[in-house]
């Protein structure tokens, strides 16, 4: 089976109507305010998605199995505090209202649970309808299940369509943000091999553009390598010890790109390289990330970190990195990638990618966005990367990779002549 | 507008956040707020008697050659003013009193698949589009290096655009 672009849309499409309908009935539900935020598309590991499930905060989910037109499991996933306020703005409507768990370690009781439960299963079954629609089809869903705790296994165990840790799965998330109440939620999809092979037959085009879908794996190595490579080039460089925090492909259409980024301040380096694929390659830091870089950078610390010594410094640091992340993609699909020199920014996060989103618009609806992120453990360094390819450059390259490489393709850690500006 | 939410009787909050490629019409006073628009370009269009306006966060200069424009009118600079000035004709705006503000359209980077800067494209495009239909463009900041935020109050016709300069000033057009 392959992935082709329609395919794939399709599946954003069942993402974005679902999510709708989902915050529809959250809405009428509670009264409370909601807006659908950014809609992913990830490509994830197994291993990463366990982890995300275990990190370490109380987790409260509702769980279905589906069948018919489209077979697997889906789970919404609440933190605990959002639980909570989720049966606190419904407390008012019930009768005899239970009391709410006090200490951070208390169960919900019954009544809490069967409160929980009935949300989940509202908001299930919008997402639910949402893809039916999408897919003019019908999927049954089963008796919705409650599970909470902070461990992976709580919300996975039984679910025998949960990617192995090395493989990569489809994953559909969705965020609904309540305005004036912080009710935050994931929502997971895992859907069976077999259902989804269906699907991607159904929606693809003609069967022969489009990625092997075996080849999936092609994507994480690059995602990997790349990003090892930049966490021991900013070691090196600077002696701040950094390790690769999230790692993830979405799939997104190109207009939610600047939506999802926050509307902070950033401070970055973009690039755009050239090679078989080209694209845009942007690291972007928080204010306070980037003035921790400067001083570790500038021997004697500058008033303003932002300053012409400040800047410099950034830029040098991105192209650092920038060598290494392409030298990673490069070796993996034993090619070349040429960068451009480095183009330092200091703006609002919005609108540091959407020249790339405009560029990039004139030819492709959706992009695959190589989203990483990498961490200092002692201080302040986070680095949030985006690689934008080209779609069709980054098509024929996975195709045309040959499966043992994308097994056991060589790392090298290389530093490059660092470009100097005139 | 489907972002908030696709069911009916789901209330729209204050302000309206307009994302990429969309445009909303207000004859009810809201306040339409467009974030950190780089090179995308923000056009607002006001009937100040009837106290109507609309702002789209257009992405792309051409839609009349891109068939996405049916769907997603609000993406182009032509579709996105001319769907605009239509809604708001349908909600009692009156056609000759329409008048536009324009901001963004930067240039964040000089790479060279940039060509002459795709801020600039749209630009050119929501002139020519506005010029085609009559509609006078009273006010612009346009161009330059830095991202803005654009805030357009309804029932005021108040323009104003934030930098992210130092002092993070607000300015109205």
């Amino acid at each position: 089976m392959k992935l082709d672009v329609n395919a794939l849309g399709t599946f954003y499409q069942m993402a974005q109507e679902g999510a709708g309908l989902a915050a529809g009935r959250l809405t009428r539900l509670t009264g409370v305010d909601t807006r659908v935020g950014v809609t992913k598309l990830n490509f994830m590991r197994g291993s990463d998605i366990r982890a995300e499930l275990a990190d370490e905060s109380k987790k409260v989910g509702v769980r279905v199995e589906l069948s018919g037109g489209l077979g697997g499991h889906a789970v919404i996933v609440f933190d605990r505090a959002s639980a909570i306020r989720l049966v606190e703005t419904l407390q008012p409507t019930i009768d005899d209202a239970p009391s709410l768990p006090e200490g951070p370690d208390d169960a919900f009781d019954e009544m809490n649970r069967s409160t929980i439960t009935e949300v989940g299963q509202i908001m299930n079954s919008g997402f639910i309808d949402g893809w039916a629609d999408v897919l003019g089809t019908a999927i049954d869903v089963a008796t919705p299940e409650f599970v909470e705790g902070d461990t992976a296994e709580a919300f996975l165990a039984d679910v025998d369509t949960t990617p192995g840790a090395d493989d990569l799965a489809l994953l559909f998330q969705s965020q609904i943000e309540a305005i004036d109440t912080e009710i935050e939620f994931r929502y997971y999809l895992f859907p069976e091999h077999d259902a989804m092979a269906e699907v991607l037959e159904r929606q693809g085009a003609d069967g022969e553009s489009g990625i092997e879908y075996d080849k999936l794996a092609g994507f994480d190595r690059l995602a990997q390598r790349g990003a090892d490579e930049v966490a021991s080039n900013v070691t090196m460089l600077t002696g701040i010890d950094t390790s690769v925090e999230i790692r993830r492909l979405n799939f997104v259409p190109l207009e939610a790109m600047p939506e999802e980024i926050d509307d902070e301040q950033l401070v970055g380096v973009a690039f755009e390289f050239d090679g078989t694929p080209s694209g845009y390659l942007l690291f972007l830091f928080d204010e306070s990330s980037a003035r921790e870089i400067v001083r570790a950078m500038v021997p004697n610390e500058p008033d303003d970190e932002f300053g012409q010594m400040g800047q410099s410094a950034i830029k040098e640091l991105g192209n650092i990195m920038a060598s290494g992340f392409l030298d990673g993609w490069a070796n993996v699909l034993d090619t070349t990638i040429d960068h451009s020199p480095p183009e330092y920014i200091h703006d609002m996060g919005a609108a540091v990618i959407d020249p790339v989103v405009i560029q990039l618009g004139e030819n492709q609806e959706f992009a695959f966005v190589f989203d990483t992120v990498v961490q200092a453990a002692d201080r302040e360094f986070d680095c949030n990367i985006y690689a934008i390819p080209d779609e069709a450059d980054l098509e024929r390259a996975i195709n045309d990779l040959p499966m043992n490489r994308i097994e056991d393709a060589p790392t090298k850690a290389a530093i490059e002549e660092i470009e100097t500006d005139p | 507008m489907k972002t908030y939410g696709s069911e009916p009787g789901a209330p729209d909050p204050d302000p309206i956040r307009v994302g990429i490629s969309e445009f909303v019409v207000s004859d009810s006073g809201q306040t339409l707020k467009s974030y950190g628009l780089g090179s995308c370009l923000a056009v607002g269009l006001y009937d100040e008697d009837s106290e109507i306006g609309g702002l789209a966060h257009i992405m792309l200069p051409d839609g009349d050659a891109n068939d996405a424009s049916e769907d997603k009118p609000g993406k182009f600079a032509d579709t996105a003013v001319r769907a605009m000035l239509r809604q708001m004709v349908e909600k009692g705006a009156s056609y000759t009193d329409v008048e536009a503000k324009v901001a963004g359209g930067s240039d964040m980077f000089d790479f060279e698949s940039f060509g002459d800067g795709v801020g600039q494209r749209n630009i050119v495009a929501a002139r020519e589009e506005l010029d085609k239909l009559g509609v006078p463009i009273v006010a612009e900041e346009v161009g330059g290096q830095r991202g803005r935020t654009v805030v357009f109050e309804t029932d005021t016709g108040a323009f104003s655009i934030k930098t992210a300069d130092g002092d993070q000033e607000v300015r109205e057009l």
